[in-house]
């Protein structure tokens, strides 16, 4: 078993969840490297039962009523912070970029109960994920199968499902073309008739009368050409076999998770190893991100700070880091709980309304004047909120002293830990001198009383939280 | 806290930020106490939005249709109502219209031809929610699914230039500056003497905190202003930072080039949400007048769900239909309007500037028991400007060819305003932005 040092211990908690304390850094390195991602993996074992008391506590979905598109987004921002299952957070996060379904469309309820099929689902074979979530009611809606009927089909889904769910128009690694304008038209027959009950739960149906029984034929001319009376059931099953969809979705991963992969061969001969993890496992995506968590790729040099922080990642992530409070407030008194959700959406980040079907753009997609402002005075209304009983993000005087040392330099080097831990040359210096500076801008011998703790502790995290090596995960 | 070099560039030559895709750092080459030298090519678009779905029969009033009183005994406008505060008129000529008899500055800006009235403008299978009639009429899509309309010009349009290009005032952005490729601002406007103070890279506001900002603004400068590799995306980061700050900073000196030309409403007179308004309309003129590449802007005008009591206040028993809940809204409308508009002639730039109006939908033609009206379908808008041809534009339904819930049928797709605006002002392909063709209504061009 490989040992997992605490940076890297940190790294993971970072990338397969939202990062987080001390505490918890240290128990998964405790573990070693593969204890500590079986650990993470396996969230269904960890005891989540106080985070279950507080939604029931926070949240009333019991009516239609109560779903509402800032309740949704408040219930998940609620979730990522207080979850002892972080991976599940972080999965389902990925599923929703990836099955890209938004509540412009969709309405809240559906956009709710897609959530909670990704989270149960996130780990499962491919071919039940990519099932399930077609035949809910969110995805019908969304790419309009619902409209699509024999002798009119609608190729809105059978398009995507294909270009951007499972193999993408060209093989990531081989650059072959994947399938034919034809097989789009063909692909979206199997689907004719596919539609939801009108009722609660709004479980799956097939209107058998708008289902098109007659002969498809796809993929012509390849290995995997199949002709027949193919349902869509059948077409989920043949192309989540494909070694295309093992490709692209071990391409989809690595940038979520590792690093932005790029054309060269090295990494093209990567992802093509990664899916034969995928294709030995059946489809297992649970045994494909365990391969990717543990692997030598994972913890290299090149991943680590390689990915520009997701918006979601930087406001759930600096409260978990350091200590802070989210006061989710309740259905009935919300006061600035709303502050994550709104915060991440200026950011470019909208929980449920991801831009377009095919999502966000990560990395230098986030990055614009007019984000970075977000970002920057979202750490200070964080730090600078000193209301400790209304809802919103906070942290207390007593967590941050708790933090301080007597001297500047170990100061400073304890919050980039906490925070990171993050390496930042030369501006270790210019946050120390902050500290040692007065108001007058004249040099002071920082001590780390109550009075200084408000003040340039405060400022100092608002500082760190503003460096560029922050807002990178 | 010592100055690098880079830091030096920037502020003193005014570098342009470099990345590819970032906005640039606006550099203005406008000397403290100037404002933009005028151009005759320069085309601003402003949006107003009418939130809460403003109800269009008292707005335009139809009243020689002669379902309309019958629909409103309460609180529809006989023709002898139809006169301002002065008396005059809100007739609109010898068309069967006229204006509501707040809006009396809005009918002058008409008879000097300066606002087009599209009439009948909606969509087909109105949705009579909000949110989701919002989102259609912001993406100009009918699933309501996707960017914002002017996201979508701004993907096109605006990559490459100023990241004040495109600015949005109020207290989120609007949905219709949703784009994938960059992010508008939005500036919520402050209280006080200075409503651009927020916008800006912020600190610590208790006492202890205003006293320490220096060191907090110099220590963000200098870590922001480090060298990194190329390649990395630190670099890219601390650069749009850096410029985040820098720009905001640029931009709160900049508007304090400006100088009113026009007298705005303060002190609650007429009414605090006139003076909100004009204020919003007046945060727009000092950017426009200071900041060249700025042409493409947004403000709100928000409560026009006037489900009861839309006319009329306590003090007449909620009968005097020159008073109330929407008389308030479309006079700050109206005077927020006007007082812009002369704002604009003073500083040379009316010949710049078109403005439009939406709202999410209009309301029920049938008032309602509480003298107020349900959520309806189709509405006018108002396109104002000196490059507009004024005059009345689509169609009026009519009051006697009402739908199953009773809703008027609408007339005009308001996707043929939007295209007649991007091709005939902005210069734009509406059927790229769009995603079809729309009639050209003909008010510009």
């Amino acid at each position: 078993m490989s040992s997992l040092s605490y940076d890297e211990g940190a790294h993971l908690l970072r990338r397969a969840g939202f990062g987080g304390p001390p505490e918890e850094i240290d128990d998964l390195s405790s573990r070693g490297r593969e204890g500590a991602v079986d650990f993470l993996i396996n969230f269904n074992q960890i005891d989540n039962s106080a985070m279950e008391s507080l939604l029931a506590a926070s949240f009333n979905f019991s009516t239609q009523d109560g779903i509402s598109n800032p309740e949704i987004r408040r219930w998940w921002f609620t979730r990522m912070v207080n979850t002892k299952r972080q991976f599940e957070e972080k999965m389902t996060l990925f599923w929703h970029n990836h099955f890209a379904t938004s509540s412009s469309k969709v309405q809240d309820v559906f956009m709710l109960n897609q959530n909670v099929l990704l989270r149960q689902t996130s780990l499962d074979g491919f071919d039940n994920l990519l099932l399930k979530v077609s035949q809910d009611a969110a995805m019908l809606i969304w790419l309009d199968n619902i409209t699509n009927v024999l002798g009119k089909p609608n190729e809105n889904f059978g398009r995507e499902l294909q270009e951007l769910f499972t193999m993408g128009i060209r093989d990531v690694v081989t650059d072959e073309q994947n399938y034919t304008e034809q097989d789009v038209k063909e692909v979206a027959r199997a689907f004719t008739g596919w539609n939801y009950r009108r009722q609660t739960p709004f479980t799956f149906q097939l209107n058998t009368s708008q289902h098109d029984n007659g002969s498809k034929s796809i993929y012509t001319g390849t290995p995997w050409a199949q002709t027949g009376n193919l349902s869509g059931e059948d077409v989920i099953t043949i192309i989540s076999a494909r070694p295309a969809t093992a490709r692209y979705l071990t391409w989809k991963l690595f940038n979520f998770f590792v690093y932005p992969v790029t054309n060269s061969s090295t990494d093209k001969a990567t992802i093509d190893r990664f899916a034969k993890v995928y294709l030995n496992n059946n489809h297992s995506i649970k045994e494909l991100v365990r391969a990717i968590f543990t692997s030598d790729e994972f913890f290299s040099e090149r991943a680590f700070f390689s990915l520009v922080k997701q918006p979601v990642e930087l406001t759930v992530g600096a409260i978990r880091m350091l200590g802070g409070m989210f006061n989710q407030g309740t259905a009935t008194a919300r006061g600035n709980s709303a502050i994550l959700q709104n915060s991440s959406r200026n950011m470019g980040q909208d929980l449920f309304a991801p831009p377009d079907v095919s999502g966000w753009d990560f990395n230098l997609g986030w990055v614009n004047t007019a984000s970075m402002l977000e970002r920057f005075n979202f750490a200070n209304a964080y730090l600078t909120n000193r209301n400790t009983t209304n809802p919103g993000v906070f942290v207390t005087n007593d967590q941050l002293k708790s933090i301080t040392k007597p001297s500047s330099k170990k100061t400073v080097k304890k919050f980039l830990a906490r925070l990171g831990p993050l390496s930042v040359g030369d501006a270790f210096g210019t946050l120390r001198t902050y500290l040692e500076t007065g108001d007058n801008g004249q040099p002071v011998t920082y001590v780390n009383d109550d009075a200084t703790v408000d003040k340039k502790i405060r400022g100092l995290v608002h500082q760190i939280m503003s460096l560029p090596e922050f807002q990178l995960n | 806290m010592a100055i690098n070099r880079r830091q030096f560039i920037k502020r003193s030559a005014g570098a342009v930020s470099v990345s590819l895709i970032m906005p640039k750092l606006w550099m203005g080459s406008v000397a403290r106490g100037q404002e933009v030298a005028a151009d005759p090519n320069r085309r601003i678009f402003i949006v107003i939005q009418l939130a809460g779905g403003n109800d269009g029969l008292n707005t335009v009033v139809p009243y020689t249709d002669s379902r309309y009183l019958t629909l409103r005994p309460t609180i529809g406008f006989k023709d002898t109502e139809l006169k301002d505060a002065n008396g005059v008129s809100t007739i609109l000529g010898n068309d069967p219209f006229g204006l509501n008899p707040a809006m009396g500055e809005l009918k002058s800006l008409y008879d000097a031809g300066k606002v087009a009235i599209v009439l009948g403008a909606g969509y087909p299978n109105p949705n009579l929610s909000h949110f989701f009639s919002m989102d259609i009429w912001q993406t100009a899509n009918l699933t309501g699914a996707g960017s914002g309309w002017l996201g979508n010009y701004a993907d096109q349009k605006l990559i490459g230039k100023s990241g004040l290009s495109a600015v949005s005032i109020g207290s989120a952005l609007p949905k219709t500056f949703y784009a994938n490729k960059i992010v508008i601002p939005n500036i919520t406007p402050a209280g006080g003497a200075d409503p651009f103070v927020n916008y800006a890279y912020q600190t610590d506001s208790s006492t202890a905190g205003v006293r320490d900002k220096n060191n907090q603004v110099n220590t963000f400068k200098s870590t922001n202003s480090r060298s990194f590799p190329t390649g990395s995306f630190s670099a890219p980061l601390a650069e749009a930072g850096f410029d985040a700050e820098e720009g905001a900073a640029q931009l709160r000196a900049a508007v304090q080039n400006y100088t009113p030309g026009a007298t705005y409403p303060t002190a609650n007179q007429p009414s605090a949400t006139a003076v909100s308004f004009a204020s919003a309309l007046k945060m727009v003129a000092q950017i426009i007048t200071t900041i060249p590449d700025a042409n493409l802007l947004y403000v709100q005008l928000g409560g026009f769900d006037h489900h009861s009591q839309e006319i009329g206040t306590a003090a007449d028993n909620f009968t005097d239909k020159t008073k109330g809940q929407h008389a308030t809204l479309l006079k700050a409308f109206s005077l927020g309007v006007q007082t812009f508009y002369d704002d604009l002639t003073a500083h040379g730039l009316a010949d710049n500037v078109v403005m439009m109006t939406w709202s999410e939908f209009g309301r029920r033609p049938n008032e309602n028991a509480s003298k107020g009206t349900d959520h309806g379908t189709g509405s006018p808008m108002f396109v104002i400007g000196n490059p507009v041809h004024g005059g009345l534009y689509g169609q009026q339904p009519s009051l006697s060819d009402l739908d199953s819930a009773g809703n008027i049928k609408f007339k005009v797709d308001f996707r043929s305003t939007y295209s007649t605006i991007l091709d005939k002002w902005l210069g734009a392909d509406s059927q790229a932005i769009l995603g079809a063709k729309y009639d050209n209504l003909g008010f510009l061009g």
